[in-house]
């Protein structure tokens, strides 16, 4: 191997090399596809599955088993701003973009999906909507207890008899004076048993007669709010999930989120940007699998050959990238839209429903190439599985992304 | 004010380095690289040390082009600024040619008050580096310390070695050489990992550094690599049969094969 000894060039040696920089920079723009991660998202890759596989990995199994969330943890992710993902930094948040965001989350999700769910959850669906549709003065009042970890967030539209159906949701703001009372109950919260504050999806009466749906922030210390039962659930064992019931709960107008009648806008937007997270966090779950089967099978040995090098397994290896591969390009595609700031709702339905729908497969497959091992709670394999199940229902079930989809393409967005 | 240092490197992410069947070098391009798993040890202390004294942290690293990137990790976790010592004519430094190119960039520096390093590389564990640079420099070093104290100008620090706690009280500048374990490192925060990229880098090469004729990693590196070879491990099975006793003699006659004289069976003294 030759050297060449650089010639003696005038150089200013202690200049900061702000070229390279910029360079680096028109690459990440540059407007031919680019697939890959610019520096910054590698660090934040390495940086957050660093922190997963350090801080998450010895509570997963613990949170799963025990059905709690772990407060410990929730300390830890907010030294890392894993609370205040898209927060503006003079709240105390970390301020990336949505492809930042869904990266945090697939990492966080890859080593533990409950602390992946509780994080996303908090993130777009309770500091979301805070942040498009907040007043100045509601801004300064949660985002930096919520960017801090102090306050944790949850959203909550879902009621017994309105699922899918969103629209026959029962709950009902009277207005009494310069408020309202709110009565009604909610089913299935995330976060609902650790949030400070909600989101609270409901319908209004005013006093002169006009109706709609509106959006509220409820401080859990509030009069008439009540905490119901934490659900014992399938997966996703760590996230709390609790009902929530409202008694003669009084709201001032200062908890009124956007104007009165945005409530089904505010909704339906909160959840675009929510799904991406969902899909984010299928994702992690299925590259878990993923990775544990590839490792698994160069391993176990039968019929004296690791059985990697049966195409049965292969095979099954082989569908597994592939599906991670596109879910991620649906990812982060959504992701990039959302940065662009344009109607995501089609992109963010196809992300969610693949994402989920692949993890689902992925799992279980996963299960599949670990033989009996994978059966044992020993593995965490069954844990992905259970938990990969909730992808595909929670913030619109696939079907409903279907519809979302389909109706997109028939109104012209093909 | 303490000016503070710390040098790291970059190394592989993995073991299973693939081997150059041409020339011996391990194959470096395109794997995963961390920073060395001692250095952010070193990194945390510097860091705690400006939280409690005030001051500035600076990590350095000589390394080529992609070593960038380390020290963005660096910055990440906290460091005020990062200097990348690159230069193709510094490839292939052993640890002498790596201590020569250093003394030429603290040189330069000039006003540095505390230098600390890991204890060793993962990748090639010399661990000689800052015993050298502390003849270089011509500045104390320090091993090995479990407590320490900065107070005018002066260092105070608790070191082990072996049953006995030394206190030390030493003037600055000087190098520390810590062990793993002595903190634990932060974990990279996302503000942080934004941060990281908004700061420069300083950079400095053979030119910027003015650096002797003597400087030559390929060529002047005392150290030669000979070859590096892959070994494994492998274990054999072989199932001896016989009655007890046969197979007693058989399993001696086995280790004498491996050239070892004597044996001692069932625990029987002389
Ligand atoms: C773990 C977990 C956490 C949750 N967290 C929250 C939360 O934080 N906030 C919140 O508000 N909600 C939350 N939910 C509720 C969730 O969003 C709903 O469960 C979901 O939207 C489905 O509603 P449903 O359960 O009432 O099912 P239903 O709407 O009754 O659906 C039953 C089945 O019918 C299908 N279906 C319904 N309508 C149609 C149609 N038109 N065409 C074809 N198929 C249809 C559905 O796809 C589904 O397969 C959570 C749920 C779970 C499981």
């Amino acid at each position: 191997m030759v050297i060449t000894r650089k010639t003696k060039q005038d150089k200013k040696s202690l200049e900061i090399d702000y070229k390279s920089l910029s360079d680096k920079r028109k690459l990440d723009n540059n407007p031919i596809l680019n697939f890959e991660p610019n520096e910054q998202l590698k660090l934040l890759r390495y940086g957050v599955r660093k922190f997963a596989e350090d801080v998450l990995l010895p509570v997963a199994p613990i949170v799963d088993r025990d059905a709690t969330f772990n407060w410990e943890t929730a300390r830890h992710l907010a030294k890392i701003n894993a609370w205040g993902i898209e927060v503006p930094e003079k709240y105390g948040g970390a301020q990336l973009d949505s492809i930042s965001h869904a990266i945090t989350i697939e990492e966080l999700s890859r080593v533990c999906a409950s602390t992946g769910l509780s994080v996303s959850a908090h993130n777009s669906l309770g500091v979301y909507p805070i942040l498009r549709w907040g007043t100045d003065e509601q801004k300064e009042r949660y985002l930096p207890a919520l960017a801090s970890g102090k306050m944790i967030a949850g959203f909550s539209m879902t009621e017994p008899n309105a699922g899918s159906d969103v629209k026959k949701i029962n709950c009902l703001a009277r207005q009494v004076g310069k408020g309202f009372l709110l009565n009604g109950s909610k089913i299935f919260v995330t976060n609902g048993g650790i949030a400070s504050i909600l989101i609270v999806i409901s319908r209004y009466k005013t006093e002169n007669g006009k109706k709609g749906m509106t959006a509220f922030i409820l401080d859990n210390t509030m009069d008439g709010y009540e905490i119901g039962k934490l659900e014992d659930k399938m997966g996703m064992r760590g996230s709390s999930t609790t009902s929530i019931y409202f008694n003669d709960l009084f709201i001032s107008q200062e908890n009124v989120l956007g104007l009165i009648s945005d409530g089904f806008k505010i909704a339906m937007n909160t959840l675009d940007v929510g799904r991406i997270g969902i899909a984010a966090q299928a994702l992690g779950i299925a590259r878990a699998a993923y990775e544990h089967s590839v490792e698994y099978s160069k391993r176990r040995i039968q019929f004296d050959k690791p059985i990697a090098n049966f195409q049965g397994i292969s095979f099954k290896l082989a569908e597994m990238a592939t599906k991670i591969e596109t879910a991620r390009l649906l990812v982060y595609k959504a992701a990039h839209m959302r940065n662009q700031g344009r109607d995501i709702s089609k992109e963010a339905a196809m992300c969610k429903y693949y994402s989920s729908q692949i993890a689902r497969d992925i799992t279980q497959e996963a299960i599949q190439v670990h033989g009996g091992y994978g059966y044992m709670k020993d593995l965490p394999l069954e844990r992905y599985y259970r938990d990969a199940k909730a992808c595909e229902i929670y913030e619109g079930t696939t079907e409903i992304m279907k519809m979302i989809i389909s109706q997109q393409i028939l109104r012209g967005n093909v | 004010m303490v000016n503070i240092f710390v040098l790291i490197k970059q190394v592989p992410g993995t073991h299973n380095l693939e081997i150059d069947k041409k020339n011996g070098a391990l194959i470096r391009e395109g794997i995963e690289t961390m920073i060395n798993p001692d250095d952010l040890y070193a990194l945390e202390l510097g860091l705690k040390l400006k939280e409690r004294y005030g001051g500035n942290t600076t990590a350095l690293t000589m390394g080529p082009s992609q070593a960038e990137f380390a020290l963005r990790e660096c910055l990440a976790m906290g460091v005020d600024e990062a200097i990348h010592v690159c230069d193709q004519i510094f490839a292939y430094s052993d640890t002498l040619q790596t201590t020569l190119v250093l003394k030429e960039v603290f040189d330069k520096i000039k006003n540095y008050d505390l230098i600390i390093t890991g204890s060793q590389t993962s990748d090639s564990s010399t661990g000689q580096v800052p015993y050298q640079l502390s003849e270089a420099l011509d500045i104390p070093l320090i091993t090995d310390i479990f407590s320490i104290e900065l107070k005018n100008g002066f260092v105070q620090c608790q070191r082990n070695f072996g049953h006995e706690s030394q206190n030390i009280q030493v003037e600055l500048p000087i190098i520390l050489r810590v062990r793993k374990h002595f903190n634990k490192p932060r974990p990279l925060s996302l503000l942080g990992i934004k941060k990281a990229f908004e700061k420069g880098i300083k950079k400095f090469d053979f030119n910027s550094l003015n650096c002797p004729d003597s400087i030559d990693g390929c060529n002047k590196s005392p150290t030669r690599v000979v070859k590096t070879e892959k070994i494994s491990l492998q274990r054999k099975n072989e199932i001896i049969k016989g009655t007890i006793t046969e197979k007693i003699q058989k399993i001696i006659e086995i280790i004498q094969e491996h050239g070892i004289e004597k044996i001692w069976v069932g625990g029987a003294h002389e």
